[in-house]
């Protein structure tokens, strides 16, 4: 009887491996750590819904590896302690790739633990795709193999911002710089101050102010009536950036905004017509590609992609590009062989080409200026309004040279 | 009693010690993320529950130590020779040493005011460190690795549990020693009669300041092994929710017992981990679970649950049984009927069903549990709310019956313990 048993239980055993030879191809599992809850909850679904729909395309065309590939959600509640109890989750579970966008300061917890994972890992490594942090530092101090990063930073909005708004006849050559006081704000201030003779103005001042505590912009605005400045730029983002501009129109300022986040869901409602002539730099304007993209993602997704879904999209899809170049036989995945493939991938988008510089992992990618306007092709926050674009920048030209602080160990 | 309890601390003891090696590395992490919650919330809990003042503020402690811990990481890592393991302690020193600082100001005053200066530091720290790059990182932190030591390498999850296992025990050994102390005593007599302890001669300033300073260290340590466990610190440590939710531990756990911050921590840890995954709606529940114990149990579980240990002979556990049955499925019938209205509002919603809802015109049918529901349907809603009045009929009864069960018991003991 025992033996019968057993001989059964063999033979189950060795059916089940058979059954499961072909179905074993190892799938390809991709993490998303956002915040799905707390104050920071409406940027990381836009992340997640960006990134969810970038990798249904990918399984859509066949997936990765002879299976289609695997989504995996985390909660980082918007905290970094958060963020690295996701991320030994997330390895626990089996993940290849983490996606994160929202919060440059949660990209720089991950991009540390991945670093540390790989190091204590060799073989099992992890790849880092950054859709959204922009700090300095990520490719920078921190600059890392396994990290590449498929967003703009401060240099590269400034500079298309300055090149755009100057062919324009709109920036002037008085600028006020003013800025959130932390290590973005700061990026900005030095971009701004780097640009001046390449967009002949002079930074008449440049102010950093606390981030989200400020309520009344008043005296800011009096300083900067004070200055008389033909431009403002800033890299404010959510509540700094409305209350600026509002506190501006309503001492009647009449001043040009260049802007690094205007198109914040929510903005342009709140701010109306202050807000038109205004000027934004941002990795993507859906109005400057074809209607295919923005028209798909809308029958998925139930809306047209904006603010950052663009760039996580075409993150996914470069992530993409670079999966197409590898192949594994349905057998183990080996991370570092994507990566490098992720090196000379080259995605083609309606603006132009992406591709990475590879000695600190940072996405060439066109930068877009856009005005606000009336009658804009795609209105937003069901106002009449929306940005139209002026003048796309082509990747190589938007670049900024690579920080003398990088020393990126690369494998082998 | 005494049995009791020990036999009590075996049995949390041992499979703390025994059963890691054996679970996920999720889990594991999550069990390093509770111990050194516990930690916090127990020493937060020396102020609160012992001390009698609310701090608002803790995170601050907390995060130095963390800072604290990560500073001397990196100092090691460039060759300074302190070991390992012993890390931690340079998070309890900072938190001593701000405790004593921060103490002394917060400390002249009680009541609200003394909240608010705690909560004013804390805030302090948090708008203070992203610009100050050099001692706090920036905006994205500092970050180190842990050298190895001792033949350890200090790499693996189940190293720094067990490591984190070591020290907990040992400052949760620690502040128990100190509750036993004649000064432990004094504590209470602050939080109880402020005015009467200055009457007998202590200088309550310098009194409240020393639990104050102690607290913090010991919220230091939690904090540097958090650091050692992430080996990343970042100004995100000294913000609100931090602070929040060791109040919240501590209040849902029982401010009353020794231990009970413990079961807080432990209890909302590993509900954040096994529910946060699941529905976006978690903070949701945490809160609702938080106001039924302050409405319903104000003790908190570890409060219940030492108020039955109290009661163990005189309570009639044959006639209980019945009716806490009851009230246990009224709490399930409850529970079910919330959780289906919350997570089908949240399928409603959501954005995937305003895709389905204009591609149907109207409003279809929406999936959840593996079926379909009809949004308009009274079916849909009459169920949960059936069952939640159901509950509630349940629930009522059940109580009605536990009252006087408890009522008696209550006079038993008391009379017992006037004769004895």
């Amino acid at each position: 009887m025992t033996t019968k048993l057993l001989n059964t239980t063999c033979l189950t055993l060795l059916a089940a491996g058979l059954l499961a030879g072909p179905a074993a191809a190892e799938p390809l599992r991709i993490a998303i750590i956002e915040p799905f809850s707390g104050s920071q909850a409406s940027s990381g679904e836009l992340y997640a819904i960006a990134g969810k729909y970038g990798i249904e395309e990918i399984n859509e065309a066949g997936g990765f590896n002879g299976a289609p590939i695997e989504v995996l959600e985390y909660d980082n509640g918007g905290t970094t302690s958060g963020a690295a109890d996701k991320f030994k989750q997330a390895v626990a579970e089996g993940a290849h790739v983490i996606l994160q966008g929202s919060s440059s300061a949660i990209a720089g917890q991950l991009t540390e633990d991945v670093r540390k994972h790989n190091l204590r890992n060799p073989g099992n490594e992890i790849l880092f795709v950054n859709v959204g942090g922009e700090a300095l530092e990520l490719t920078g101090d921190k600059c890392q193999f396994y990290h590449f990063r498929f967003t703009t930073t401060a240099p590269m909005r400034v500079g298309a911002l300055v090149q755009a708004m100057k062919e324009a006849g709109d920036l002037g050559t008085r600028v006020y710089s003013i800025n959130q006081n932390y290590s973005w704000g700061q990026d900005m201030e030095a971009a701004i101050r780097a640009a001046a003779s390449q967009g002949g103005y002079a930074v008449v001042e440049a102010t950093l102010h606390d981030v989200n505590k400020i309520q009344d912009f008043a005296p800011y605005v009096a300083k900067i009536k004070a200055a008389e400045p033909d431009t403002v730029l800033t890299g404010n983002w959510s509540n700094d950036l409305l209350l600026l501009m509002k506190a501006t129109g309503d001492a009647g300022l009449d001043v040009r905004f260049g802007t690094a986040f205007l198109d914040q869901p929510g903005n342009i409602a709140n701010a109306g017509e202050t807000a038109l002539g205004h000027y934004l730099a941002s990795p993507y304007n859906i109005a400057a590609g074809e209607k295919a993209f923005p028209e798909a993602y809308k029958a998925k997704t139930g809306h047209y992609p904006m603010y950052m879904e663009p760039q996580a999209v075409n993150g996914v899809r470069t992530l993409g590009k670079a999966l197409e170049k590898v192949d594994f036989g349905g057998g183990e995945i080996d991370v570092t062989e994507i990566a490098l493939a992720l090196e000379d991938a080259t995605l083609e988008t309606d603006l132009g080409p992406i591709t990475i510089r590879k000695e600190d992992h940072q996405a060439v990618l066109p930068v877009v200026v856009s005005r606000v306007e009336k009658g804009a092709a795609y209105t937003v926050d069901g106002t009449d309004m929306g940005f139209v674009p002026i003048k796309v920048i082509p990747g190589p030209d938007a670049l900024y040279p690579v920080q003398d602080s990088c020393s990126m160990k690369r494998p082998g | 009693m005494r049995r009791h309890h020990l036999l009590l601390l075996v049995l949390v003891a041992l499979p703390l010690l025994v059963l890691p090696p054996f679970l996920s590395l999720g889990l594991q992490n999550t069990l390093v993320s509770m111990l050194v919650a516990a930690l916090f919330a127990v020493s937060f809990n020396l102020l609160m529950g012992q001390g009698g003042m609310l701090s608002f503020g803790h995170a601050a402690f907390f995060g130095i130590g963390a800072f604290a811990t990560l500073h001397l990481m990196l100092a090691v890592e460039d060759g300074l020779g302190v070991p390992t393991p012993l890390l931690p302690l340079a998070g309890g020193l900072a938190g001593l040493g701000l405790g004593l600082v921060a103490g002394y100001f917060a400390t002249m005053r009680a009541g609200v005011y003394f909240s608010l200066v705690t909560l004013a530091l804390a805030e302090l720290l948090h708008t203070l460190a992203p610009q100050w790059d050099g001692m706090f990182g920036g905006e994205a932190g500092m970050s180190s690795m842990r050298m190895p030591w001792g033949g350890l390498v200090f790499g693996s999850v189940l190293e720094v549990y067990y490591l984190s296992l070591a020290w907990v025990a040992l400052c949760l050994l620690l502040l128990w020693a100190y509750t036993r102390t004649p000064f432990g005593r004094l504590t209470l007599a602050l939080r109880d009669n402020e005015q009467r302890v200055r009457f007998m001669g202590y200088d309550t300033h310098k009194a409240r300041l020393v639990v104050f300073a102690v607290s913090a260290m010991f919220s230091g340590v939690a904090g540097g092994l958090l650091a050692f466990s992430n080996e990343v610190a970042n100004y995100t440590t000294f913000g609100m929710p931090v602070s929040a939710q060791v109040v919240l531990h501590t209040f849902i756990g029982g401010s009353t017992v020794f231990l009970g911050p413990v079961v807080g921590a432990a209890v909302l840890t590993l509900f954040a981990f096994f529910v946060s995954d699941l529905t976006r709606s978690w903070l949701l529940y945490q809160g609702v679970l938080f106001v039924l114990v302050m409405l319903y149990a104000p003790l908190g579980i570890g409060g219940i649950v030492e108020l039955h240990l109290r009661h163990m002979r005189e309570l009639r556990w044959r006639a209980l049984a019945g009716p806490y049955l009851g009230a246990a499925v009224a709490g399930l019938l409850i529970a079910a009927g919330f959780v289906f209205v919350i997570e089908s509002l949240a399928v409603l919603f959501s954005s995937d069903y305003a895709v389905l809802r204009r591609d149907a015109g109207g409003l279809p049918p929406f999936p959840f549990l593996g079926t379909e529901w009809q949004p308009l349907s009274p079916l849909t809603w009459l169920a949960p709310l059936l069952a939640m009045a159901a509950g509630g009929w349940l629930a009522s009864r059940a109580g009605r019956r536990i009252a006087p069960l408890w009522d008696e018991a209550r006079r038993v003991h008391t009379q017992g313990g006037e004769t004895a």
